[in-house]
C-alpha cells in the first residue's frame, strides 16, 4: 500500500477488489447447514432403526436430547470463533444469524414444550419453519440451490400433513437431504472454488 | 490531472479502508489491517484523516482486556464514496 496516487481505472479496480475480498471473507460456507442436515437425518434415521429393532423407547430420548444440544453447542462455538477472527458485522450476516437463532429457539421450544399441543402437526411445522429459514438464507446470499432446496423443503412440509404419523420421520430425513445436506455441500463446493 | 476527485478518497489506502467499510456495517482495526495488508501505523494515520473529514466513525473500547477499535462509515462518507465513484466513471467514460 505504498502507492498513494491512482489513475481512475486503478481506483475502480481497487474498489471492486477490496469489496470482493471483504465479501469473500465473511461468506457462509455451508458448514453449519450441512451439520444440521446430518444431525436431523441421523436422529430420525436412528429412530427408525430403533423402532424396527424395538429399542425405540430406550434410545430415542438419548439421540434427541444429546445430538440436538450438541449441534447447538458446536454452532455457538463456530460463531464465537468467527467473532474472534475479527469478522466484521454486516446487515446480511446479522439478518441470517438472528433468523438462525430465532428459528433454532422456536424449534427447540416447540419440540420440547409443545409436543403434545402440536400432535401430528409437529413434523410438518418443523419442516415448514426450517424451509422458511433456508429460503430466506438462499435468497439473501443469492445461492439458487439453497433457495430451491428451501422451496422443496416447504413442499415436503405441506405434503407431510397428508401422511400418516409413522412416515413423518421419512419426511424429515428426505427434507434434511434435499433442503440442507445437498444445498450445503453445493454451497461449500462453490465457496471453495471461489477461493482457489 | 484528476483535480476534481475527492483528495481524501483518492489515496490507495484510504480508498481501500472506505471500500471495506462500504461493504460492512462495522469492522475492527485488525480486520482492516488484514484486508488492506498495510502497517498499523499507516492505517492509524489514514483512519485519523478519514475521521477528521467526517467520513468514518471511530469507536474505541476494550474487548477481553485488549483495546478494540471499531470503524464504520458515516452518511457523509457514504455520499462522498458514491460521488467519487461517479466522478471516476466520468473520467473513464467522459460521454456519460
Amino acid at each position: 500500500m505504498a502507492k498513494s496516487k491512482l489513475t481512475p481505472e486503478e481506483s475502480l479496480l481497487l474498489i471492486s477488489k477490496t469489496i470482493e475480498e471483504t465479501k469473500r471473507r465473511f461468506e457462509e460456507n455451508g458448514h453449519i447447514i450441512i451439520l444440521w442436515g446430518v444431525i436431523t437425518f441421523t436422529v430420525f434415521f436412528s429412530q427408525y432403526i430403533f423402532s424396527l429393532t424395538g429399542l425405540y423407547r430406550k434410545f430415542d430420548i438419548i439421540w434427541t436430547t444429546v445430538l440436538f444440544p450438541l449441534g447447538a453447542i458446536y454452532t455457538v462455538i463456530y460463531f464465537r470463533k468467527n467473532i474472534k477472527k475479527n469478522m466484521p458485522r454486516t446487515l446480511l450476516t446479522r439478518v441470517i444469524q438472528t433468523m438462525g437463532w430465532a428459528m433454532g429457539m422456536n424449534l427447540l421450544i416447540l419440540g420440547f414444550l409443545f409436543r403434545q399441543q402440536l400432535g401430528d402437526a409437529m413434523a410438518p411445522v418443523f419442516i415448514i419453519l426450517l424451509a422458511l429459514s433456508m429460503i430466506v438464507t438462499g435468497a439473501s446470499i443469492k445461492f439458487k440451490p439453497l433457495f430451491i432446496g428451501g422451496l422443496l423443503l416447504n413442499i415436503i412440509g405441506f405434503c407431510t400433513f397428508f401422511l400418516d404419523r409413522d412416515y413423518h420421520g421419512f419426511s424429515l430425513m428426505l427434507g434434511a437431504v434435499i433442503g440442507l445436506i445437498i444445498p450445503g455441500i453445493l454451497l461449500n463446493k462453490a465457496r471453495r472454488k471461489e477461493n482457489v | 490531472m484528476f483535480k476534481d476527485l475527492d483528495p481524501i478518497l483518492h489515496s490507495q489506502l484510504r480508498l481501500s479502508i472506505v471500500s471495506t467499510l462500504m461493504t460492512v456495517e462495522e469492522a475492527n482495526f485488525n480486520f482492516i489491517k488484514e484486508t488492506t495488508q498495510a502497517t498499523s501505523g499507516n492505517i492509524s494515520i489514514q483512519i485519523k484523516k478519514l475521521h477528521e473529514a467526517g467520513y468514518i466513525n471511530v469507536k474505541k473500547s476494550f474487548k477481553n482486556n485488549y483495546p478494540n477499535t471499531s470503524l464504520s462509515i458515516t452518511d457523509k462518507g457514504r455520499e462522498a464514496f458514491e460521488n467519487y465513484v461517479n466522478d471516476l466513471k466520468k473520467y473513464i467514460q467522459p460521454g456519460q
